[in-house]
């Protein structure tokens, strides 16, 4: 019994949460800080509820994936072939490197204060952030997949009649997909908290905003709320949607490198 | 008619840490007739694939020239299919996905191009693992698996470049039976690149003997010992055992030059082939 307990997806993905709420429960229930600081898992659910019934939550956590989904979508879409053209054309990727660097070590943020400059407290604004944060981690991962795919594979496409573009088909791209999928996973994280950052000080809505707007009134479990929220969307992104595509791509050459191995 | 002409090869490397020239292949000629298993043997470093891969079109030679069928090569092309120490199969795709790959890249129409695909799957006893990846497959099975996918691309030459090397002792005997098997019933044209000299003698029809680098051509032994081969037979024939000898008694005074001489890497690019 137990054991089909513990066994259970159910389980597996709930239990590790278990001793942390008791946790935060007790510590709240002790008394050792003020209620106004520091409220237990019971006042966050009260929170939860009562503004999911005014609409509130809904609405910002609506704004929240609709600022991530145009940002995510850009950035896939700058970054991607970017990074496929950087990695193919040696001369290109001499070029870039050096900027590359330099604008990965600009952090998301730092640019927030230009942003707004330019764009205002605009969704643009927002988006760039997001679509910034994304690109160059992208871009580095697809360069070192691309690296990645063996140089015979690429001789044995070729001596078969492969010519450079069904090469890049056929060979570089599946062979780069798992360093590529790695490198989704990462963006997109990077991406949620940038998103989180840039409502704080940008928003006008979403779960940063909202969260910021709390502190300002004094609300802590808004606060709490905030948090809890943004950990729970993350993990069901990347346990539902996430991890299961990089696993499939990254197992598959796990087969490759053994086979590389044992030869 | 001759399938493949080699003239007068010469590769020179500049080493990219030191900046010293390294001749890989000093002069280098020799012809492999249509239908014929050609060898190249020779010590470990005399830049055997290199020779191999000037041919496939990987590395450009510094001088001379490398025809097949009467066109000089330049790049890699399907009338020379390569089958890789490594394998080389494309572990995203299934074995038939691996053995119609040329196939596919020619136009050839679907149900043509399974239908020929199981074919040569069947002559190299693969068949029933259509559906299974590369990585479900033995060493002995996947080398098959590299052959039957050069084959089913019917190219004018198939480059082998040391195929077998590591294979264990039995499974490498099964292959080079299979493959000799293979070749007697379909007579594709063999380019063979190898260390060992009962491989070489065993499948060949002559063996090109190398020098230690700067490679040049030593000698050309033609094999006489009759078809269909078997290990069984070759061992008793005192042909298969001259020759043996023979080529063994080449090599030796090789390699009292090479202890002079010569390096022991591999002069090229081609790192796989170290490990």
């Amino acid at each position: 019994m137990w054991l089909r307990l513990t066994r259970s997806p159910a389980f597996r993905t709930l239990g590790p949460f278990v001793p942390v709420i008791a946790l935060w429960w007790v510590l709240a229930e002790s008394g050792l800080f003020p209620q106004a600081f520091f409220v237990g898992p019971d006042r966050v659910v009260l929170e939860f509820v009562e503004l999911l019934r005014k609409g509130i939550l809904v609405g910002y956590l609506g704004d929240s994936l609709e600022r991530l989904a145009y940002g995510v979508g850009f950035g896939l879409l700058i970054g991607l072939p970017m990074g496929f053209l950087t990695a193919l054309f040696w001369r290109l990727r001499k070029a870039v490197w050096p900027i590359l660097l330099f604008f990965q070590a600009i952090a998301d943020i730092a640019w927030l204060p230009i942003v707004i400059v330019w764009f205002g407290f605009s969704l643009t604004a927002v988006t760039f952030v997001i679509v910034y944060t994304i690109v160059f981690p992208l871009m580095l991962s697809v360069v070192s997949g691309v690296e990645q795919v063996p140089k015979e594979l690429i001789r044995a496409a070729r001596s078969l009649g492969a010519g450079r573009v069904r090469v890049f088909f056929e060979v570089i791209l599946p062979g780069a997909l798992p360093s590529v999928a790695t490198g989704v996973r990462t963006g997109l994280g990077y991406g949620w908290r940038a998103l989180v950052a840039a409502e704080i000080i940008v928003g006008t809505s979403g779960i940063g905003f909202m969260m910021f707007d709390a502190r300002r009134v004094g609300d802590v479990s808004q606060v709490f709320l905030g948090m809890v929220v943004l950990g729970v969307l993350w993990y069901m992104l990347d346990a539902l949607v996430l991890a299961p595509f990089e696993r499939a791509t990254v197992e598959r050459w796990g087969l490759v490198r053994s086979m590389e191995d044992d030869r | 008619m001759t399938a493949l002409v080699i003239e007068h090869l010469e590769k020179v490397y500049t080493d990219s840490y030191s900046g010293d020239e390294v001749v890989a292949i000093g002069d280098v000629s020799f012809t492999v007739e249509r239908g014929e298993f050609v060898s190249v043997l020779g010590p470990s470093g005399c830049g055997k694939t290199t020779v191999l891969n000037t041919v496939a079109g990987f590395a450009d030679p510094t001088s001379g020239t490398v025809s097949v069928d009467g066109r000089e090569v330049s790049g890699p092309g399907p009338d020379r299919g390569v089958v890789f120490q490594g394998h080389a199969l494309f572990p995203w795709k299934t074995v038939l996905g691996n053995v119609v790959f040329g196939l596919r890249m020619k136009g050839v129409k679907r149900r043509e191009r399974e239908e020929r695909g199981r074919e040569f799957l069947e002559l190299v006893g693969l068949a029933g693992f259509e559906n299974r990846y590369p990585h479900e497959l033995s060493g002995g099975m996947r080398q098959r698996l590299g052959v039957a996918r050069v084959l089913a691309n019917e190219p004018a030459v198939m480059l082998m470049d040391e195929p077998f090397a590591s294979i264990d002792a039995q499974t490498r005997r099964r292959l080079q039976e299979d493959l000799t098997r293979i070749f007697e019933e379909r007579r594709p044209t063999v380019f063979f690149v190898t260390h060992d000299i009962d491989e070489a003698v065993f499948l060949s029809d002559r063996v090109v003997v190398l020098s230690p680098r700067p490679s040049t051509v030593q000698e050309i032994v033609t094999v006489d010992l009759p078809r269909p081969r078997t290990w069984k037979a070759a061992v008793d024939h005192p042909g298969f055992r001259e020759t043996v000898a023979r080529i063994n008694g080449l090599l030796a005074v090789d390699a009292v030059r090479d202890r002079d001489g010569a390096g022991d890497q591999e002069s090229d690019g081609s790192a796989a082939d170290v490990r």
